[in-house]
């Protein structure tokens, strides 16, 4: 596989995951704010601020719902909206247009049309739940045409292992930044029932909330939440599954058996290893510390990746 | 049980509607290629027509949106670049009606281009080594040196097999007198061909009752074909060689082709970018490290693929790639230096070509060309421009092209001053009459006459040859346009050739 093809399909991978989270969490955020029992206490922009957050969008000097919604889904210009993403992905598709299938580049190039055709007016007044589901739905079939219209080798390793690392960076902002409203939100002293519907939302956030709901069989709190997102390893949206993607995927094109410190294979295993042996008890104390290691260590993968493979 | 009652009193109703064709008036001065006269199709159109008949216009619509929504999302479309930031999406414009080329006529057409580009193949081996044809004057040896594609790097070098042309594209009219003349030779890089096949599936997936009519030869093997093409020219000592495809990147407008070609013949699609040479062998940057290159199809034009050679800004090619490519390590196809054969002012040459090597009389007619640089057809040229078609020489995508009977005064005299300062550069040919073909408008919702020609696709290997059976039939939907290419607002019809 050529290198620039790899650098295509590891880039493709990462923003349609990256495009897929934004839309849920703005979509799970914004839809929850509505009756929430927060607004006792905040106002409406405390969600929006939170979706900026989430989205990485620092520079808006006064915050009004509609500017939001446009400058994280269709504002072309701003580098990190939902559009943007979608254009990105399917740049990249195209540019290794040869080595995917055509049925994935088809439902790509749909995706984008989909996305960029979407009327701006629609979505700033009625369509906003419509457009987050339809990057969810589109995100699904063009990850269902991933897996099952694609040879399982050395493409398709370097997409899951783009989706992977993106997942991983995804999912730690996302509890980062629930976190940090949580935290605003004990302070304002809010019951443990109220706080619970935060929780709830986080897990929504990630669409994990009936799989948390399963697997404790109890309303969301803290531990139970952190604990699932964090360590679960059966959970598809935690931070130990994605590592574990990540280790199994690139051990598809990784030719190096001999794990030497400092070698790709040796620090993902090692992440691995942390992850695959950590107790609640251990991070409770410390979870920004846990988080933030996490994502530097992920970061380093990633970028001795892209030079490791992806440099032409 | 109530609603399926419903349901087939509706579909009744729509069926009664018939007669697509019932409004098509002939184009007088035009061949037809369909009807005889109005409502009297051609024998070999007759259930085609029939087909169409049968559906109603609103049948008709849907099935041709469903087509252009499957066009759109398979990104079989062109950019067009305007003041805002993202660019506006078209697609090709696909007409639904195919053209149904009869087997009798078909095997003239196919033994005459296997023909013309076996004559043109020697002539290349010829002009860059014992030059024969120029010593005996039957093509003037200045004609060749002046041309801007003879490339002296190719002088005394023998590519494998003998093969310069391994892709050509062969452009064909029908005239009023029911013939067949060839419009032009294409041998650098002819692009066409993935929408050929991309023309039948979306006929097949939208009108399939018409295959069930008529059985057309199929045209799925051409990516095949071509692979092994490639395959018969790899270099000395190699044994399974490694093709690829060299594009100039997804901004180019042949992009979607080059993909395509890639993704059917399951071969790697690489830009110069990917590519280095080493001691005289070419590389791909693979993720595991370098891959030698033994054969590429390239799709840059010659001046693009060496900067170290030709032009130095070249981003698009790679550095020391004619130095591999002459110590014989790599195949490039088509070989460099083949503009010079399809030149416009050679062209004219070409039955004389066919008769210095294979002693045959040609098969296919040319249109008769005047060159501006022979003072007496110059003089004729300058006198009768309103009945003449004016061409620049080395212009391909229609552009640069005056058609007489569509000029002003003072165009006439502008083609002049054109033709005066700079004689080499133009030709002349009488307008043919292109022949017109029942084609959908979707402003007067009618089938109306339009403009047609066909580009042949033919490959040729060490002792090989294919031809593609049918090729890109384009259409020019601008009434009375004569320009096909869809550069020019030009679309195109599937093209069947009968079993």
């Amino acid at each position: 596989m050529l290198s620039r093809v790899a650098n295509n399909l590891y880039w493709m991978g990462r923003y349609i995951e990256r495009a897929d989270h934004l839309a849920r969490y703005s979509k799970a955020s914004y839809f929850s704010s509505l009756d929430a029992p927060i607004l006792k206490t905040f106002d409406r922009n405390f969600v929006l601020e939170s979706i900026l957050y989430m989205a990485g969008i620092f520079d808006m000097e006064q915050i009004n719902e509609k500017d939001v919604l446009y400058k994280i889904g269709l504002d072309a210009q701003n580098s990190n909206s939902i559009i943007s993403n979608i254009t990105s992905a399917r740049e990249n598709a195209r540019g290794a247009r040869n080595a995917i299938s055509t049925d994935l580049w088809e439902a790509i190039n749909k995706y984008y049309h989909l996305v960029t055709n979407y009327p701006q007016e629609t979505y700033l007044t009625t369509g906003f739940y419509d457009f987050t589901q339809m990057v969810s739905d589109q995100t699904s079939i063009v990850t269902s045409k991933i897996f099952g219209t694609l040879l399982h080798d050395g493409e398709y390793a370097i997409i899951l292992i783009g989706m992977h690392i993106e997942r991983a960076i995804q999912i730690i902002r996302i509890i980062n930044s629930k976190l940090h409203d949580i935290y605003k939100i004990e302070q304002a002293g809010h019951t443990v029932t109220e706080l619970s519907f935060e929780w709830t939302n986080l897990l929504k956030c990630v669409e994990s909330f009936d799989m948390n709901r399963k697997f404790y069989r109890n309303i969301p709190n803290r531990e139970q939440v952190l604990e699932f997102l964090i360590v679960n390893p059966n959970c598809p949206r935690s931070i130990s599954f994605s590592l574990r993607g990540l280790k199994r995927y690139e051990k598809n094109i990784s030719r190096n058996e001999n794990h030497d410190i400092n070698t790709i294979s040796y620090k993902i295993n090692k992440l691995c290893g942390q992850y695959d042996y950590l107790s609640f008890d251990e991070f409770k104390d410390d979870i920004y510390g846990l988080l933030n290691n996490t994502q530097a260590k992920v970061l380093e993968i990633s970028e001795d990746f892209e030079m490791k493979y992806l440099s032409f | 049980m109530q609603q399926k009652a419903v349901y087939y009193k509706t579909f009744d109703m729509e069926m009664q509607a018939t007669g697509l064709m019932n409004t098509y008036k002939l184009g007088n001065s035009h061949y037809d290629e369909v009807f005889k006269r109005i409502n009297e199709p051609k024998s070999h159109y007759q259930p085609i027509v029939e087909c169409f008949n049968q559906l109603s216009i609103s049948d008709f619509e849907r099935i041709n949106n469903e087509v252009k929504t499957a066009f759109f999302n398979q990104g079989i479309t062109f950019a067009v670049y305007s003041d805002e930031k993202k660019p506006d999406e078209r697609i090709f414009p696909f007409d639904l009606f195919p053209r149904i080329i009869s087997n009798e006529e078909w095997t003239k057409l196919e033994k005459g281009i296997i023909q013309r580009n076996i004559a043109i193949n020697l002539f290349l081996d010829d002009i860059y080594h014992k030059k024969m044809i120029l010593k005996d004057k039957v093509v003037p040896a200045e004609l060749i040196f002046s041309s801007k594609n003879y490339l002296k790097e190719m002088d005394g070098f023998s590519p494998v097999g003998g093969i310069y042309t391994h892709i050509s594209g062969t452009d064909l009219i029908k005239h009023i007198d029911g013939e067949y003349y060839i419009l032009e030779d294409n041998l650098r890089c002819p692009s066409g061909v993935s929408y050929v096949l991309s023309n039948r599936m979306a006929l097949k997936k939208s009108l399939f009752d018409l295959f069930n009519k008529l059985k057309s030869k199929n045209v799925y093997q051409y990516p095949e074909q071509l692979l092994e093409v490639l395959k018969t020219v790899k270099p000395k000592n190699v044994d399974v060689p490694t093709v690829v495809i060299v594009t100039p990147g997804m901004y180019n407008s042949a992009y979607f082709e080059h993909s395509f070609l890639a993704l059917k013949m399951g071969i790697p699609l690489v830009e110069g970018r990917d590519l280095y040479v080493e001691k005289d062998f070419v590389y791909m940057k693979t993720i595991h490290g370098p891959i030698k290159v033994d054969v590429i199809y390239r799709r840059v034009d010659d001046e693009f693929i060496d900067p170290l050679c030709f032009r130095k800004d070249s981003m698009l090619g790679v550095p020391g790639l004619m130095n591999a490519y002459r110590a014989g390590n790599v195949t490039l196809a088509n070989a460099p230096g083949t503009g010079v054969a399809d030149d416009k002012a050679v062209y004219h040459y070409v039955p004389s070509i066919i008769k210095y090597y294979l002693h045959e009389e040609p098969i296919l007619n040319n249109v008769h060309t005047y060159h501006c640089e022979d003072p007496s057809e110059n003089k004729y040229v300058l006198e009768n421009i309103d009945k003449l078609v004016v061409k620049p020489v080395d212009e391909s995508g229609g552009y640069g092209i005056s058609i007489g009977t569509t000029l002003s005064k003072e165009e006439i005299e502008e083609v002049k001053v054109k033709i005066k300062s700079n004689p080499r550069k133009y030709i002349a040919q009488p307008i043919m009459s292109l022949s017109v073909h029942p084609t959908f408008i979707e402003e007067t919702k009618e089938f109306e006459p339009r403009h047609i020609d066909l580009r042949t696709f033919c490959l040729m290997g060490k002792n090989t040859e294919y031809i593609l059976k049918g090729g890109l039939t384009r259409v020019a939907l601008r009434r009375g346009n004569l320009i096909v290419n869809s550069s020019q607002g030009g679309g195109s019809k599937d093209t069947w050739v009968l079993e």
